[in-house]
């Protein structure tokens, strides 16, 4: 799908766990999730943590959006 | 370590008296297991039931397979962790009812349970289908979590197959396989002109009843260690998986790794076989990362010429795989990977989740995709509608006349990882 879309021309964030699966498909924009079974929240975490936790990556994938790559790059 | 394997073949089975082995026919005393088995509470109804090889009988959802086994010489008991104390197994003789096995059967997950059947198409894609099965049909209380579930169904599996093991205490074996491996530095003299090679043995440990278990010990929480490969056929090794039924590694094919026997019978021959690395195959990054550090970091240690490794599962357990390849690879260690596919139902898709140049010796054990039609069954154990939502079947696999229309993913063992199967792959 991150493929499709951006043969379309809109640029895609790949939010993902298992980062070298991405780099395998050919994503450009990769941004690292938590975990497979919760890629973008922690239950370990407290609710106050998590909130901090989620807003985090969202911020981080948007900053991800608008920055211009040279090819595949891993936003860690 | 040396381990003697002694083989009792068991080519019927049938209820009776007494729970024992006459000739060839394992009897067993239905009640008495059943009151053993329902010592655990949270068993509120269980069946016993037979499916013998060529029998028009479906089990379906199946959760385990085990084999019968009772160790009558040597340190520690069957099934370390569970059925016996942590001792370190794999010495000394253990008898195996060759031709008998457990099944359980029961919904837990409910879409990740497997299918055998004893005769016809389906038949040939399982090996389960070749042994004489003693099946427990479990239901346990609604009121308890689904692991819980998975632990009281599991449990019950091992404590049937040490009692049916039991039985063949005192029996005379009609064959015996010795199995040895000695210390490294030993191996080293012994065998110096031979290449050194071990296997890379990646367990299910995906957490959310994906999980297998090592001496008791949950597989997602050890680091990668080093074992003798004769501790597996004592059971060192127990399935508590409930992922898409082909290519889980049962119990049974745990206890019968056909990847350690093959390296065995090489062992002295043309190889070294130096032993087993256990590793797991977890759900965060850093721990796959860390996983495949110390698996790659233990091949070195051990001063290895090549490593098989194999899989199980199948999506992002193949970053393991793929991982513990690469790393390996770059110290110069030769890989071979043992896995399946999910090719897609005509087989064009991208095989693997992840790919590298340097996976460039792959064994298949064929295309999970692949749909098959299973003919109706005069008798079902367990719940046929189960068909309809297990991994690899969907609504409306199940037909008005019991037939099931669904990829070979749902059949236990067919594309094994192991190499516990039939099936492989042929390029033109």
């Amino acid at each position: 799908m991150v493929k499709e879309i951006e043969r379309a021309g809109i640029p895609v964030v790949h939010v993902c766990t298992i980062v070298p699966i991405s780099l395998t498909v050919g994503a450009n924009r990769i941004v690292p999730a938590v975990a497979i079974p919760h890629p973008l929240g922690n239950p370990a975490l407290s609710k106050e943590e998590e909130k901090s936790l989620r807003k985090s990556l969202a911020l981080k994938a948007l900053k991800a959006l608008e920055t211009p790559v040279d090819g595949q790059t891993v936003f860690e | 370590m040396k381990l003697e394997l002694g083989y009792v073949p068991i080519n019927n089975i049938q209820f009776g008296q007494e729970t024992c082995i006459t000739g060839t026919a394992l009897h067993v005393n239905a009640d008495e297991l059943a009151t053993i088995l329902r010592e655990d509470e949270r068993i509120t109804s269980l069946e016993v039931d037979i499916a013998r090889p060529g029998e028009e009988v479906r089990i379906i959802p199946v959760k385990d397979v085990i084999e019968p086994r009772v160790k009558v010489e040597g340190k520690g008991g069957i099934f370390p962790g569970f059925m016996s104390k942590v001792d370190t197994v794999g010495s000394g003789k253990t008898l195996v009812l060759k031709g008998a096995a457990v099944v359980t059967c029961g919904s837990i997950v409910g879409f990740q349970e497997g299918i055998i059947d004893m005769t016809g198409p389906g038949a040939e894609y399982t090996p389960y289908s070749k042994t004489c099965n003693l099946v427990l049909n479990i239901t346990v209380k609604d009121d308890i979590e689904r692991h819980e579930k998975e632990e009281c169904i599991r449990l019950a599996g091992l404590k049937a197959a040490k009692y049916l093991g039991e039985a063949a205490k005192e029996a005379v074996p009609s064959y015996v396989e010795t199995y040895e491996t000695p210390s490294l530095i030993e191996g080293h003299e012994i065998y110096k002109d031979l290449p050194r090679v071990a296997y890379v043995y990646q367990l299910q440990s995906q957490g959310l009843l994906h999980d297998t278990y090592v001496y008791g010990v949950d597989a997602k929480r050890i680091l990668p260690t080093f074992i003798y490969p004769t501790e597996v056929m004592d059971g060192a090794i127990v399935s508590g998986n409930c992922v898409s039924a082909c290519d889980k590694n049962t119990t049974y094919a745990h206890m019968n790794n056909p990847i350690i026997k093959e390296l065995y019978s090489r062992h002295g021959r043309d190889i070294n076989f130096v032993g087993v690395i256990l590793t797991n195959e977890n759900v965060t990054l850093a721990d796959k990362e860390r996983s495949s550090e110390f698996t790659s970091k233990l091949v070195e240690f051990l001063d290895l010429d090549g490593v098989i490794i194999s899989e199980e599962g199948f999506g992002n357990p193949d970053t393991d795989l793929i991982m513990n390849c690469r790393k390996i690879e770059e110290k110069g260690i030769r890989t071979v990977l043992v896995t399946d596919e999910y090719a897609g139902r005509d087989g064009a898709s991208q095989s693997l989740a992840d790919a590298h140049s340097l996976a460039n010796a792959v064994v298949t054990s064929g295309n999970a995709n692949e749909v098959i039609v299973l003919p109706p069954m005069k008798k079902i154990i367990g719940n046929h509608e189960a068909a309809n939502v297990i991994a690899g079947g969907f609504n409306g696999s199940l037909k008005e006349d019991g037939s099931i229309e669904a990829e070979i993913q749902v059949i236990t063992g067919a594309t094994s990882e192991l190499g516990f199967t039939k099936l492989s792959a042929v390029g033109y």
